[in-house]
């Protein structure tokens, strides 16, 4: 994520970063949401949660190049509003599919054994999407569709916020609050809680847990394919592994802001995103990591549920 | 009253017809059971629990079922709303064969046989509102789940002031009338209650069994299981005696009380 922006020209210097921060740390909020409502709902660490991402990633590319050969900036403005149009509705519903599958295939009938079977599973899946990615594209990094503009929206004020970074907005922050209303209101949504908090009294509701949990799974994904879309359009490269490293840091955005939080997986995210950038900014990119993961060590040493996460996880 | 011998242990005196408590007898003598539990057998992993235990409750009754720790209540009403799957032996609702048609605990819900259960179970983190939204999830008819809403805050008014406040902030008391008022939410024709006395201020109890028969009084029956045999057995028509999964007494509420078993063995005289 280095090399197309030379922060040391720009006059903004600690707004700038903060404003790249957020941009990349609503991107890692997105993922983490999914992880973290799984978590919320069957207590399952979905490793392969970041590797269907990378596969959304690749359904993406193939939506731009194959429907209407969509490949640059330069394209008349309503192929490229169709193109990626189309992308952000067909993704998130691959990705819904796959992962919906998934657990009605893998997951679902290993729901009464032990949690670390379940866990096994999930890195088991983890390497199946990684070799499906490598076997669908190949090793080296693809190029993805450079769709839209990269110039400055904030032109004369020394600070940079790109078509690129306002795309990255415009589709993440809508999405959280769909989401945060969807889960807070509707009846769906209640019936999503009651089940994290408690699924046999949730069953004795009514409830079919299965079907929530289903849900949970569709959503969490067509989250990971939203974030796929934006990561290829902003990110312009996409590869088998880019699921391993980005859905690391969404997973420890999601332990950091307390994980089976929805609110938290989005503050951890935004938070990662801010220190990563200030942290590469200040300190070099070598330490980026280093200050990130610092961090979360911290935060859970005082607070071991996270920065939102229940204080304690009643089991009534 | 029957002397029971475990073998023996389906024999019953008074089949069927409830002899309510409380005066206004209108005993349906001539209904089917609303619920017929029959040699059921249930347990956890590689242990049976419950052994041929068989009960019935009929329309309007209220049932309990008194026995001491660890005797299989709580698995009994478990097993009844399919949480605990049945091994053996038939469970039948309203004429409908739960185990052999496999109906799972969601759509039992939807046949009108709601369980409040032990320990409360209430959602901690969301409202006193959303918890009793939950308990009417099976339901879409908006006016009638307006007018439930209103009766269970006339029958615990503390809960109508609790509305937006976290399920999880209740003292235990309000936790219990809130997992019953959830339980009615969905207008259930038949209420499991699994001892909806445990814990609770002297004062409580005594409203908690008030409203059980209220309720009763307005056509919902109950199968009640308690720790508090006194309680249960002077508000219940009839009664059983669970003893290590099986049942080794039954009879009306008033027979039980002056057995001279149960008086020795759970009313501590
Ligand atoms: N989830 C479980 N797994 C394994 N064994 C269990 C489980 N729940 C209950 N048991 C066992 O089943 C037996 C009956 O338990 P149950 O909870 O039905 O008793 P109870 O009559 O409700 O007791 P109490 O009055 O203490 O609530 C006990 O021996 C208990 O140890
Ligand atoms: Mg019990």
């Amino acid at each position: 994520m280095e090399g197309w922006l030379a922060p040391t020209e720009l006059a903004g210097g600690f707004l700038q970063f903060l404003i790249l921060g957020l941009v990349i740390g609503s991107l890692y909020a997105l993922i983490a949401l999914g992880y973290t409502m799984v978590y919320g709902i069957i207590e399952l660490i979905n490793f392969a949660h970041g590797d269907l991402f990378m596969l959304g990633a690749f359904f993406a590319l193939g939506l731009a190049i194959w429907p209407m050969g969509v490949t640059t900036a330069e394209a008349p403005l309503p192929a490229l509003v169709a193109t990626v149009a189309l992308m952000l509705l067909l993704t998130p519903l691959f990705c819904a599919i796959v992962n919906v599958s998934v657990d009605r295939v893998v997951y679902r009938p290993l729901r009464n054994s032990p949690k670390l079977t379940v866990i096994v599973s999930a890195i088991g899946v983890s390497f199946i999407f990684m070799n499906i990615g490598l076997l669908w594209r190949g090793a080296t990094p693809v190029k993805f569709p450079d769709l839209i503009s990269d110039a400055n929206l904030l032109e004369g004020t020394g600070l940079r916020f790109t078509w690129k970074d306002l795309m990255v907005v415009a589709v993440t922050v809508p999405t959280m609050i769909a989401l945060t209303l969807f889960v807070r209101y509707t009846r769906l949504g209640k019936a999503m809680r009651a089940t994290a908090q408690n699924p046999v009294a949730a069953q004795l509701m009514g409830i079919n847990v299965n079907r929530v949990i289903a849900v949970t799974f569709a959503i969490g994904g067509a989250l990971a394919g939203v974030a796929s879309v934006i990561y290829g359009l902003y990110i312009k490269a996409v590869d088998y592994q880019m699921g391993f490293q980005n859905g690391l840091y969404a997973f420890t955005a999601a332990v950091l802001g307390g994980v089976g939080n929805i609110p938290g997986a989005v503050l951890g995210g935004l938070t990662i995103g801010v220190v990563g950038e200030l942290a590469k900014a200040y300190l070099g990119a070598k330490w980026s990591e280093a200050v990130i993961f610092g961090i979360l060590i911290v935060v859970l040493l005082f607070r071991p549920t996270g920065l939102l996460g229940a204080r304690t996880r009643e089991k009534v | 009253m029957t002397a029971a011998v475990p073998s023996a242990a389906s024999a019953e005196l008074s089949p069927g017809v409830p002899q309510p408590a409380t005066g206004d007898a209108t005993s349906p003598a001539t209904a089917s059971p609303l619920l017929l539990v029959e040699d059921l057998e249930a347990g956890y992993g590689p242990i049976n629990v419950l052994h041929r235990l068989s009960l019935t409750v009929y329309p309007g009754e209220i049932v309990a079922i008194i026995g001491a720790n660890g005797a299989g209540k709580t698995t009994t009403l478990l097993a009844i709303s399919g949480i605990v799957p049945a091994r053996a032996g038939r469970i039948v609702f309203q004429g409908r064969d739960l185990t052999a048609e496999g109906i799972p605990p969601h759509e039992i819900v939807r046949l009108g046989l709601a369980h409040a259960p032990e320990g409360r179970k209430i959602f901690p983190r969301l409202t006193v509102r959303e918890n009793l939204d939950m308990g009417a999830f099976t339901r879409n008819d908006p006016d009638g789940i307006a007018a439930d809403l209103e009766k269970v805050f006339t029958l615990f008014p503390i809960l109508r002031q609790r509305q937006q406040q976290p399920g999880g902030l209740l003292s235990g008391g309000e936790q219990q009338m809130l997992a019953i008022a959830r339980a009615l939410m969905a207008r259930p024709k038949l209420l499991l209650l699994d001892e909806p006395s445990l814990g609770l201020a002297p004062q409580i109890v005594v409203h908690i069994f008030q409203v059980i028969r209220e309720l009763n009084r307005q056509g919902v029956s109950v199968l009640l299981v308690e720790q508090n045999a006194r309680m249960a057995l002077k508000n219940a028509h009839r009664g059983y005696v669970l003893e290590t999964g099986r049942i080794t007494l039954s009879g009306t509420g008033q027979q039980l009380l002056h057995d001279p078993r149960v008086r020795a063995a759970y009313l501590g005289e």
